[in-house]
């Protein structure tokens, strides 16, 4: 058998003797498999009730009585986004994100938090979702595990009777790295088990690969890492010191630094600010709810020379709904232009939360993670796009009708009496403008790309540690 | 020649500790190096383990030297460090067995057992971890690890520190028979009359040099001469 075998199965014998690594064992294994019990739970009862949201609202939009069509874009409708299927090991930004949009006509509104069954909430417990325990728990057990591997062998002196009889120090540390891997490897099972999950809810297998080894290089960085202080360091206790240490300024200090100032050095204007701007901008393209805005004079005298009439009651459609329409759509470029700039701003930001990754590793398997599960940024963005494109479409589709299927004649004088009321209505097979509708997180290819630049952040990390650790091995000392 | 050391000087963070000693051990010899505290016999093996580059002079394993082929010397040598090192999650029979795996030897429990008997530890004892036992047990256990590792040279350091007298004597016997069978012993000693008894030679080491050798002549070492010499050693000059 080769050393690096040998050592490594002693490592293995050496903590299954252990009651403090197999308690701390027991305690991550309880933990991690509690949580993704919890989160698959609740992401289950989740999309049950969106999906079931969803259908509520487009049957009651559709049943809604023979209306005027302008009534109906001012109904509105809901959209609801369900969970993408690995939501479960890694919430990402879901957690401080809405579910629910309310699409009306001539506004953007922000998605809102949908309401949750309480059976789905779990006392509060959702924000300690699966990756957060590998992200900031797993860690502290390789620690534990590993603080020893070298240290605890020089301490009692065995190091330098290994070395005596020609074992290389980089056979040992080897040896010791392979224990570790595979340990690392062991509390990764539970992540399969969430994955297989996914899968059941249609996630493609390469998604949960490549998450399994976005951890696995993650957990193994704190290997190599934890391996180099114990190198290192002459002492237990130095190790234990410093990797403690290293980890409250990988996981909790530089993290909180880079959301500092990424708000400090780019400057995403405040909603309430920046809808007042927008405000002003929308108030010059004109009232579409008033056909004699003298912001639609050219559109008139334009029709009126097309059709070569006198009057808009003369042209073959009804002008009060082409106002609707010409409108939404002048509307609707500036509302996407300010919803596009915010977005930006809001990416820049997160690019700037990125670049420190190449400074902590933790905040790089974040990142990665909530791309490949679909539940970061680009993919709440992804859902504000579906759903404006969605609220656009169904208030068009109603303009559509208010142009054809309703006379202008008939339109003004919706005012008059009851009899007119009725006769300005159309019929209610026109609020099929609505698809059946159900989110689709954004593709496996896009997020694998929205996950590569944290990909190689890690590797760059891990390669560059395990050259240190094997080319500082080389000249271990007893 | 198996192991040679030629006007080898040695430092240890920047103080000389060898000044230039030289001796040599040959197959089926037993050389005993004696020496108060700080003379420099704990680095004179080190150096021979490759683990302590000279500053002048060499030392030669086999006739090669050391710091040319670290692994050959480390595979041709067994070490027994001054305070025996052994892994306390594991009982002496697995500490053995382990070593010897590690060294890329076969490791039968009857062969780890026999050794063990030699060394008379108590079979009761050999079922507990190494973390509960006395220093004498400890030292037991590691000097039949170095003789089951049959190499052709032995390098011991106080073999016999924390050994009871039977022990020592026991001790004694199997280091003889060792050298008799053809290898090399250098071991390290405050033990004046059990250095005169097991040794072919002595040397006297103080301050990091060589202040004589004695060789057994007809009926041994003369212990009287090696007494006179170690007291003169020991007292500060
Ligand atoms: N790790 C070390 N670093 C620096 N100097 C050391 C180290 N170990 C020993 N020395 C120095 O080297 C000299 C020789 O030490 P050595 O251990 O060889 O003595 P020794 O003869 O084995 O003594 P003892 O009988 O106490 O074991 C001493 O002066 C000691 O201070
Ligand atoms: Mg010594």
């Amino acid at each position: 058998m080769s050393p690096i075998w040998l050592v490594a199965t002693d490592e293995w014998r050496f903590w299954l003797r252990s009651h403090i690594a197999i308690g701390g064992m027991a305690v991550f294994l309880v933990l991690i498999i509690t949580t993704s019990l919890l989160a698959a739970l609740r992401i289950e009862a989740e999309t049950y009730a969106r999906i079931n949201q969803q259908d509520e609202a487009e049957k009651t939009f559709l049943t809604q009585p023979d209306r005027h069509p302008h009534r109906m874009v001012h109904y509105g409708h809901y959209l609801f986004r369900t969970p993408a299927p690995l939501a479960q090991f890694d919430p990402g930004l879901d957690l401080i994100t809405g579910q629910a949009i309310f699409l009306e006509g001539h506004r953007q509104n922000t998605a809102m938090f949908a309401e949750s069954t309480a059976s789905a909430d779990f006392g509060g417990l959702s924000w300690l979702s699966p990756a957060l325990v590998y992200q900031l728990f797993a860690p502290l057990l390789i620690i534990l595990f590993g603080h020893g591997s070298i240290a605890r062998e020089r301490e009692t002196a065995v190091l330098s009777s290994l070395l005596a009889m020609g074992i290389t120090g980089r056979k040992v540390i080897a040896g010791k790295t392979l224990a570790l891997l595979s340990m690392a490897f062991l509390l990764l099972l539970p992540l399969i088990g969430s994955g297989a999950l996914a899968l059941s809810a249609s996630e493609p297998v390469s998604s949960v690969f490549l998450l399994f080894g976005l951890y696995f290089a993650y957990l193994a960085t704190w290997v190599v890492l934890t391996l180099m202080a114990s190198v290192v360091l002459k002492e237990r206790s130095a190790v234990l010191g410093v990797m403690a240490g290293l980890w409250l300024a990988l996981a909790l200090v530089l993290p909180s630094v880079a959301v500092n100032v990424a708000s400090n050095t780019v400057s995403a204007a405040g909603k309430i600010a920046s809808d007042l701007v927008m405000l002003a901008d929308l108030q010059e393209l004109g009232d579409g709810h008033n056909a004699k805005d003298p912001a639609f004079k050219r559109l008139r005298a334009d029709l009126l020379q097309e059709y070569g009439v006198e009057g808009v009651e003369d042209l073959p459609m009804n002008f009060r709904g082409v106002v609707a329409m010409e409108s939404e759509k002048k509307l609707t470029d500036v509302l996407n232009e300010y919803a596009d700039a915010r977005m930006h701003a809001e990416i820049a930001q997160e690019k700037v939360v990125a670049k420190f990754g190449w400074l902590s590793p933790v905040l790089a398997v974040a990142r990665a993670s909530r791309a490949i599960a679909g539940t970061d940024l680009a993919n709440y963005h992804h859902f504000q796009r579906m759903a404006e494109a969605v609220r656009f479409d169904f208030v068009q589709g109603l303009n559509h009708a208010h142009v054809h299927q309703l006379s202008y004649r008939d339109d003004i004088n919706r005012n008059r009496d009851e009899d007119a009321r009725l006769r300005a209505r159309v019929d209610a097979s026109n609020w099929r403008v609505l698809d059946a509708f159900r989110f689709q997180a954004v593709s496996v290819s896009e997020r694998f790309g929205n996950a590569s630049s944290a990909v190689y952040m890690l590797m760059a990390w891990l390669v560059i540690m395990l050259a240190i650790l094997f080319w500082r091995g080389d000249k271990l000392t007893p | 020649m198996m192991l040679q050391a030629d006007s080898l000087h040695v430092a240890r963070s920047g103080k000389e500790v060898l000044s230039g000693i030289s001796f040599s051990v040959d197959a089926y010899e037993v050389y005993a190096l004696l020496g108060g505290n700080g003379a420099g016999k704990s680095t004179t093996l080190l150096s021979f383990l490759g683990f302590l580059s000279p500053t002048a002079g060499s030392v030669l394993v086999k006739h090669t030297d050391v710091y040319s082929d670290i692994a050959a010397a480390r595979k041709a040598i067994a070490y027994l460090p001054e305070s025996a090192s052994l892994y306390e999650h594991l009982t002496a029979q697995e500490n053995i067995a382990y070593f010897l795996q590690l060294a890329g030897m076969s490791a039968s429990s009857p062969a780890i057992d026999a050794a063990l008997d030699r060394v008379a530890l108590s079979p009761n004892a050999r079922r507990r971890k190494v973390g509960g036992y006395s220093k004498g047990m400890r030292q037991k256990t590691a000097i039949a690890l170095a003789m089951l590792r049959d190499t052709d040279i032995l390098l011991l350091d106080e073999p016999t520190s924390g050994l009871d007298p039977n022990a020592i004597d026991e001790f004694h016997q199997t280091i003889r028979s060792v050298a008799d069978s053809g290898k090399a012993v250098l071991m390290v000693t405050h033990d004046v009359y059990g250095a005169c008894h097991a040794a072919d030679k002595i040397g006297m080491l103080q301050g990091g040099k060589l202040k004589g050798e004695f060789a057994a002549e007809g009926h041994g070492i003369d212990i009287e001469a090696v007494r006179k010499a170690f007291s003169a050693t020991v007292v500060p000059s």
